[in-house]
């Protein structure tokens, strides 16, 4: 099988009406108690095209992608790879007929090597089921000289970067001669040079004559990379058309159901006094020599690449990383290095990326997870105020539009962006004036995209300080009333609404 | 680890391909600390490091290998079983009862296989197709087998009056006068495990599905089935013990196995069995249980009350548990 991989076919054209399509979905239904989650989706997907999976939450792309994989059981329509109709039972059956998804979350063993994990569905074990160790090594190295990867077979994949493990779940698509690969929201935790490195990927993928399907929010993304768009809305198909036929107000158009002709509001926004001072600032993380203000009222993005330092400035700004010279002032006061509580106590807090890992509790409620750190506002003698705790949580989520069924339902089961609003709600809550967002929008759909932005644009209305890193262009100029450009850990460029453009920006990130 | 040392290993083996293996699964600390601890009581003691006094500890740890590496199993696929203590009397009953009346040591033995597996079947179900928690299954199961061991028995020893020279001898020789029967027994199983854990398709999925069971079942794996295998692995291991000790006791007696639950997490945890699962290895609860055994034959050789040995025992798996949450907090 590894020798089918020496010559790959040839490329054959998505364009060709002969050509059969290498997967075609028919009248796709799924049915969840209440939800109709997929209803009479059919499309189509040759060998060496790649087709763009487009919608919002719930529009039924997760759904498609696990009745694909295996994972779900169709109720209705059907599902033909190769010209032959499948019935999967398990992942491992629609691995067997040549589908891979490489899920948003890694599906690979931590603690097992490159090799194994490649191997992990049979671990090419031969007599009384004994793994075949050196035959593992041996065709992962060579799997990876193929493709042209550049990983260790022998690390264990919990020593791989996210961009890495994802070479790894491709690996395995090769490993077992996949003809379709469905990529579900790759880019989401990329560095912009590994989402490069991952569109190379894709295009030996293609040339491989490997049929692509590509799932994600970011249209930069879908327009570089696809070639057709099959567009979903609330589990019905809504269309399918070539990527060139399209432009951002039609794809959204088709996403959403209505247009966005305002994506970026621009209130007006009083500018207050200086909340932020940073002089001189350099840490062991590798920031040097970083200056800037920031006054209330005002959103200030800061702009770069991967390894610029917008993460380890955001954390050294709050106070989460010792700093190795320079003062931070907060409201005036000098930021104790290594001192969150203290950077919370003066107003500066930080919205991390990592909503999951850094601050909500999933299973715990709505509510609870609201009002975690203003818990003393709401608590005399040590016993909390149910009522003033509910009645504060209720007036944040109509303040902030959050789309929620009880106050008191986990809130793990709200979407991205509502889960968003809800954390941004527990540090207003406990009186931040200073937020820092780093990356706000990852993961979330365009819809609830437009809501954070309305919200940015309100806290800053509203006499908020909002301090923005950023990865993605629109969000940084739709946004920001001034931009700073990171490069190596040190401002390289700052702009204003007036200066700012896409390719004077790009030109400072690459300083 | 550079590629070309590693195939290396694979490729020569030996001792010095060994020594790669143990440094690779951070088992080297473990072995230090035998060493140590070998060393501390040779100088406390001078009739500690005598080959009789070795031997004799290698006999003695022989029953908490088999039955830790067994807990082991059940660790490593995300689970645990705290039944083993009480399985280790059970299965002594229909051993002594059909070889008092067989004259059959094969037919007690698989009698006692038999029973084990039962309860190692109930187990597995539950935890693995009803989806009950596996702490609390095995801590029903640990009270209803000991409470029916005590009501079968009437709280009295049931005495082996078939008087089998190869079952006395099971528990109570030596090979060549040497190394003990029980350690040699406990030798050779708990080695085929570790191969099979190391080495087979089925063991590299207990990891697997220990490490993620939502990615092991991505991977089509029957997940359900594979933590009731554990179950059964763990119960025969507990068996095997049980039958070992009731040949060095001569008898099957009730109150036999209490508390060995415990010591065997305590040296499975030693020996660097993560409790979440998928990390960990037998030969590392070889190593813990070794350590354990050397450190109370220790304290009595140097007269110490044999209170001394909780309290140690205690103190080392804290510590290094402790060591280790440090050593993974610096990275």
């Amino acid at each position: 099988m590894v020798e089918d991989l020496a010559t790959p076919e040839a490329p054959q054209t998505g364009d060709t009406d002969a050509a059969r399509p290498t997967l075609r979905v028919q009248g796709l239904t799924k049915r969840f108690p209440g939800v109709l989650a997929l209803d009479d989706v059919s499309l189509e997907v040759r060998g060496g095209e790649v087709l763009a999976l487009l919608g919002e939450n719930g529009a039924g792309k997760s759904t498609l992608i696990k009745l694909l994989a295996g994972v779900y059981r169709p109720d209705g329509g059907t599902i033909e790879t190769g010209g032959v109709e499948r019935h999967f039972a398990s992942p491992a059956d629609g691995l067997a007929a040549g589908i891979k998804v490489v899920f948003q979350e890694i599906a690979l063993i931590e603690e097992f090597t490159v090799a194994e994990n490649i191997f992990l569905e049979d671990h090419l074990a031969g007599r009384f089921g004994r793994v075949a160790w050196d035959e593992i090594r041996r065709r992962a190295a060579e799997i990876f000289d193929r493709a042209g990867f550049d990983i260790d077979p022998e690390v264990k994949v919990k020593d791989l970067s996210i961009s890495q493990q994802q070479l790894v779940e491709i690996s395995r698509a090769l490993a077992h001669e996949a003809k379709i690969v469905i990529m579900d929201e790759p880019t989401s935790s990329l560095t912009p040079a590994e989402v490069r490195h991952l569109f190379g990927v894709i295009e030996r993928l293609k040339a491989m004559g490997i049929a692509i399907i590509y799932v994600s929010h970011k249209l930069e993304e879908i327009f570089e990379i696809a070639d057709t768009c099959v567009v979903l809305r609330d589990g019905k198909w809504v269309s399918t058309r070539p990527t060139a036929e399209h432009d951002h107000a039609s794809l959204i158009k088709d996403m959403v159901g209505r247009e966005i002709t305002d994506l970026f509001p621009r209130s007006d926004r009083p500018l207050g006094d200086t909340v932020v001072e940073v002089r001189g600032l350099s840490t062991a993380t590798g920031l040097s020599d970083i200056d800037f203000d920031v006054r209330a009222g005002e959103v200030v993005g800061f702009f770069g690449l991967m390894g610029a330092g917008r993460t380890e400035l955001a954390k050294a700004i709050v106070g989460y990383d010792p700093i190795l010279s320079g003062e931070i002032r907060i409201a005036g006061t000098q930021l104790t290095p290594h001192d969150t509580r203290r950077g919370k106590a003066l107003g500066i807090g930080l919205l991390s990326e990592d909503r999951k890992g850094e601050g909500l509790m999933l299973e715990a409620s709505v509510t609870r997870n609201m009002t975690l750190a203003a818990l003393d506002k709401f608590t005399a003698r040590g016993f909390v105020d149910a009522a003033a705790e509910r009645a504060q949580a209720q007036s944040f989520v109509d303040r902030f539009r959050i789309k929620l069924a009880r106050l008191d339902q986990p809130i793990g089961t709200l979407s991205g962006g509502n889960q968003q609003k809800a954390l941004l709600s527990r540090w207003l809550m406990f009186g931040l004036r200073t937020i820092v967002l780093d990356e706000p929008t990852r993961g979330i759909d365009v819809g609830a995209k437009a809501e954070i932005f309305a919200l940015i644009d309100e806290l800053a209305a509203d006499g908020f300080a909002v301090i923005l890193m950023t990865s993605e262009m629109p969000e940084l100029l739709g946004l920001s009333d001034r931009i700073f450009v990171l490069s190596g850990g040190r401002i390289t460029g700052s702009f204003d609404t007036e200066t700012a453009t896409q390719e004077a920006i790009l030109d400072a990130a690459i300083k | 680890m550079p590629r070309s040392s590693s195939t290396a290993t694979v490729r020569t083996g030996g001792a010095i391909g060994l020594l790669r293996q143990v440094a690779a699964h951070s088992e080297i600390a473990l072995v230090v600390s035998l060493v140590v601890v070998i060393a501390v009581f040779s100088l406390a003691s001078e009739y500690f490091l005598t080959v009789r006094n070795m031997t004799n500890v290698l006999g003695q740890a022989s029953i908490l290998l088999l039955i830790a590496a067994g807990v082991a199993v059940t660790l490593i696929c995300g689970e645990v079983d705290i039944s083993v203590g009480s399985i280790v009397a059970a299965v002594a009953i229909p051993l002594i009862a059909i070889m008092n009346v067989t004259e059959s040591m094969t037919l007690g033995i698989l009698g006692a296989l038999a029973l084990g597996l039962t309860i190692g079947a109930v187990n597995g179900y539950l935890v693995a197709y009803m989806r009950i928690n596996a702490l609390i299954v095995t801590l029903g199961t640990l009270f209803i087998v000991r409470g029916a061991v005590y009501l079968y028995t009437g709280k009295r020893a049931q005495a082996d009056t078939a008087y089998l020279e190869s079952f006395f001898a099971l528990g109570n020789e030596r090979l060549f006068g040497v190394l003990p029967y029980p350690a040699l027994v406990a030798g050779v199983i708990v080695a085929a495990l570790i191969w099979v854990m190391r080495h087979l398709r089925f063991g590299r999925r207990v990891y697997a599905v220990g490490g993620s069971a939502e990615v092991a079942s991505l991977a089509g794996f029957d997940v359900r089935r594979i933590k009731f295998y554990c179950f059964l692995i763990s119960a025969t291991m507990a068996t095997l013990g049980g039958i070992l000790l009731a040949s060095r006791l001569g008898a099957a007696v009730h109150t036999s196995g209490i508390g060995y639950e415990f010591q065997a997490v305590a040296a499975v945890v030693l020996g660097g069995v993560s409790l979440a699962g998928g990390i960990g290895s037998i030969f590392g609860v070889v190593l813990g249980v070794l350590i354990l055994a050397f450190v109370a034959n220790g304290l009595g050789m140097i007269n110490a009350p044999t209170e001394w040995q909780q309290v140690i025992t205690g103190l080392v798996i804290i510590a290094a548990v402790a060591l280790d949450s440090l050593k993974k907090g610096r990275r």
